[in-house]
C-alpha cells in the first residue's frame, strides 16, 4: 500500500474541497500569481486576426491513457478558453494532436464553443489534426502546419520533449510570437531560447486559471500554492529534524 | 433526460472510473486490482479505436488538401500513397511477417531517425536565434551553461576539467532544479487530477 501517495491525496483533496467551500461560489476573487505566459495569450488572437490569419495550437504526443494525460488536459484547458476568444474573432484556430485518443476530445471542445454561440455551421472538424503518433513524426507535422497554414500566432500546451524544437524552428523561420507551456525538463531546455514566454513545470496546470479565469480554475491554483508551501515547510522540518538527529 | 445523458453520465463515469483505478494502484489489492486492469483493459481498446478516427481524419485533412490543390498538396499526395502502401505488408504477410519488419526496418525506422537528427541541427540554430533576439545575461548564461554541457559530454582529450563542471552541474545545480520541478509537476498532477474526480473540470461532458 503505497501510504505516502494516499496522504497526500487525501491531503490535496482536503485543501482542494475546502477552498472550493469557502472561494469557490462568492466572496473576493482569489487572486494568483503573474504568469505572463498566459496573461498575453487572449490578447495573441487579437493579434492574429489583426494580422487576418489563425492560431495554431500544439498539444503535444501526450495520451489520455498515459502518463502525459494530465498534461494534455492542461493542454484541453488553453483549447476551451482560447477557442471561444478565436471564433469571436472570427478566427478559425489549427489544433494539432500527436495522439488520437485526443482527438475526439479536442473537436468536441471546439463543437462546442461554436455551438454556444449559434455557429454551429461554422464548425470544421478538420481544423483538429492527428498528425502522427509519434513524437518526431508529430513535431515534423505540426512544424509543416506552423509554415504553411497561415499561422500567425504559436501556441505550445502539453506533453512535448526535445523534438518541439521543430515546432518551434518554423515558427522563429516566419518570426511568429510562440508561448509555451511544458513540464518536461527536456521540452523547457529547449523552448526557453525559441518562445516569448514560457510557463514551465507546474505552471503548465495554471493555464485554465489563466485563460478562462473562471472562479473553480483560480481556487484550484491557490490550492496549488497553498500545498507547495507546505510541502517546502514539510522539507525543510525533515532537514531540520535530520541535522538535529545527526 | 438529455442534460442528464450529455452532462451528468459522462462525469459519473468518469469518476467511478477513474476512483476504482487509482485505488487499485495505491491498494493493490484483489478485488481492486482484478477491476483496475480490466478498467484499463478497456482503456486500450477504446484508445485503438480512436487509432481508426485518428487515420480518417488525416485521410480528411490530406485528402482535402490533394482535391483541392492546395499548398503542399504534393507532399500530402505522398503521404495518403506511403498510408495506402504501408497497410500492404502486415494484410498480406501479418504484422510479424519479414516483409512488415522490413518496412518498418529500413523505412519508418531510418526516417525517425533522421527526423530526430534534425532536432540537434533546430537546437544550435535555436541558440544562435537566442544570442541575436535577447542578448541579456540569462541568455548568456543559458548558452555558457549548454556549452559547458555539451562539450564536457565529448570524449576529447584535454577537457577533463569541463568534465569535471559538466557533472557538477548536472548533478548539483540541474539535480535541484529537477527536483523542484517535479514536485511543482507532481503537485499540479494530483490538483488536477482531483478536480476531475470531483466533477469540477468536465473536459468530457456538456457542460
Amino acid at each position: 500500500m503505497h501510504v505516502g501517495a494516499i496522504l497526500l491525496l487525501i491531503l490535496s483533496g482536503l485543501v482542494l474541497v475546502m477552498l472550493l467551500i469557502l472561494l469557490g461560489q462568492k466572496g473576493p476573487r482569489p487572486t494568483i500569481r503573474p504568469l505572463p505566459a498566459f496573461q498575453d495569450l487572449r490578447d495573441e488572437v487579437g493579434r492574429a486576426a489583426e494580422r487576418g490569419g489563425t492560431i495554431h495550437i500544439a498539444l503535444g504526443g501526450g495520451r489520455l491513457n498515459g502518463e502525459d494525460a494530465v498534461s494534455s488536459l492542461a493542454g484541453l484547458q488553453i483549447v476551451e478558453a482560447l477557442a471561444g476568444v478565436a471564433i469571436s474573432y472570427s478566427v478559425q484556430p489549427i489544433i494539432t494532436v500527436g495522439d488520437s485518443t485526443l482527438l475526439p476530445l479536442v473537436q468536441d471542445i471546439l463543437r462546442r464553443a461554436y455551438e454556444r454561440r449559434d455557429l454551429t455551421e461554422r464548425y470544421d472538424p478538420g481544423r483538429v489534426r492527428f498528425v502522427a503518433p509519434s513524437p518526431v513524426a508529430y513535431a515534423a507535422g505540426a512544424a509543416n502546419v506552423v509554415a504553411t497554414e497561415n499561422v500567425t500566432t504559436n501556441v505550445m500546451v502539453g506533453a512535448f520533449g526535445a523534438e518541439v524544437s521543430l515546432i518551434t524552428d518554423a515558427g522563429a523561420r516566419r518570426d511568429l510570437p510562440q508561448l509555451a507551456a511544458a513540464a518536461a525538463p527536456r521540452a523547457i531546455g529547449t523552448l526557453y531560447p525559441t518562445t516569448d514566454h514560457l510557463a514551465v513545470g507546474e505552471e503548465l496546470y495554471a493555464a485554465g486559471a489563466y485563460t478562462t479565469g473562471e472562479r473553480r480554475y483560480l481556487v484550484s491554483l491557490v490550492a496549488q500554492d497553498v500545498l507547495r508551501v507546505i510541502l517546502v515547510l514539510v522539507i525543510l522540518g525533515m532537514a531540520v529534524l535530520a541535522f538535529v538527529g545527526s | 433526460m438529455s442534460r442528464l445523458v450529455k452532462q451528468w453520465i459522462p462525469i459519473l463515469i468518469a469518476t467511478i472510473t477513474g476512483l476504482v483505478v487509482l485505488a487499485g494502484y495505491l491498494i493493490p489489492t484483489p478485488p481492486l486490482t482484478y477491476y483496475r486492469d480490466r478498467l484499463v483493459e478497456w482503456a486500450v481498446i477504446v484508445a485503438a479505436f480512436a487509432f481508426i478516427l485518428g487515420l480518417f481524419n488525416i485521410l480528411r485533412v490530406h485528402g482535402g488538401r490533394v482535391a483541392r490543390l492546395r499548398q503542399g498538396w504534393l507532399y500530402s499526395l505522398v503521404l495518403l500513397l506511403a498510408a495506402l502502401v504501408a497497410w500492404v505488408p502486415p494484410l498480406l504477410y501479418g504484422p510479424s511477417g519479414t516483409a512488415t519488419q522490413q518496412m518498418f526496418d529500413y523505412v519508418i525506422g531510418p526516417l525517425g531517425a533522421s527526423l530526430a537528427a534534425l532536432v540537434a541541427f533546430t537546437l544550435a540554430l535555436a541558440a544562435f536565434r537566442l544570442l541575436r533576439a535577447r542578448r541579456s545575461v540569462g541568455a548568456v548564461f543559458f548558452i555558457l551553461v549548454v556549452a559547458v554541457v555539451l562539450l564536457g559530454s565529448t570524449p576529447f582529450m584535454g577537457l577533463g576539467r569541463l568534465a569535471d563542471a559538466r557533472d557538477w552541474i548536472v548533478n548539483v545545480p540541474g539535480m535541484a532544479g529537477g527536483r523542484g520541478l517535479l514536485l511543482g509537476v507532481a503537485l499540479g498532477t494530483v490538483i488536477t487530477a482531483l478536480r476531475i474526480f470531483i466533477g469540477s473540470d468536465r473536459p468530457h461532458s456538456e457542460f
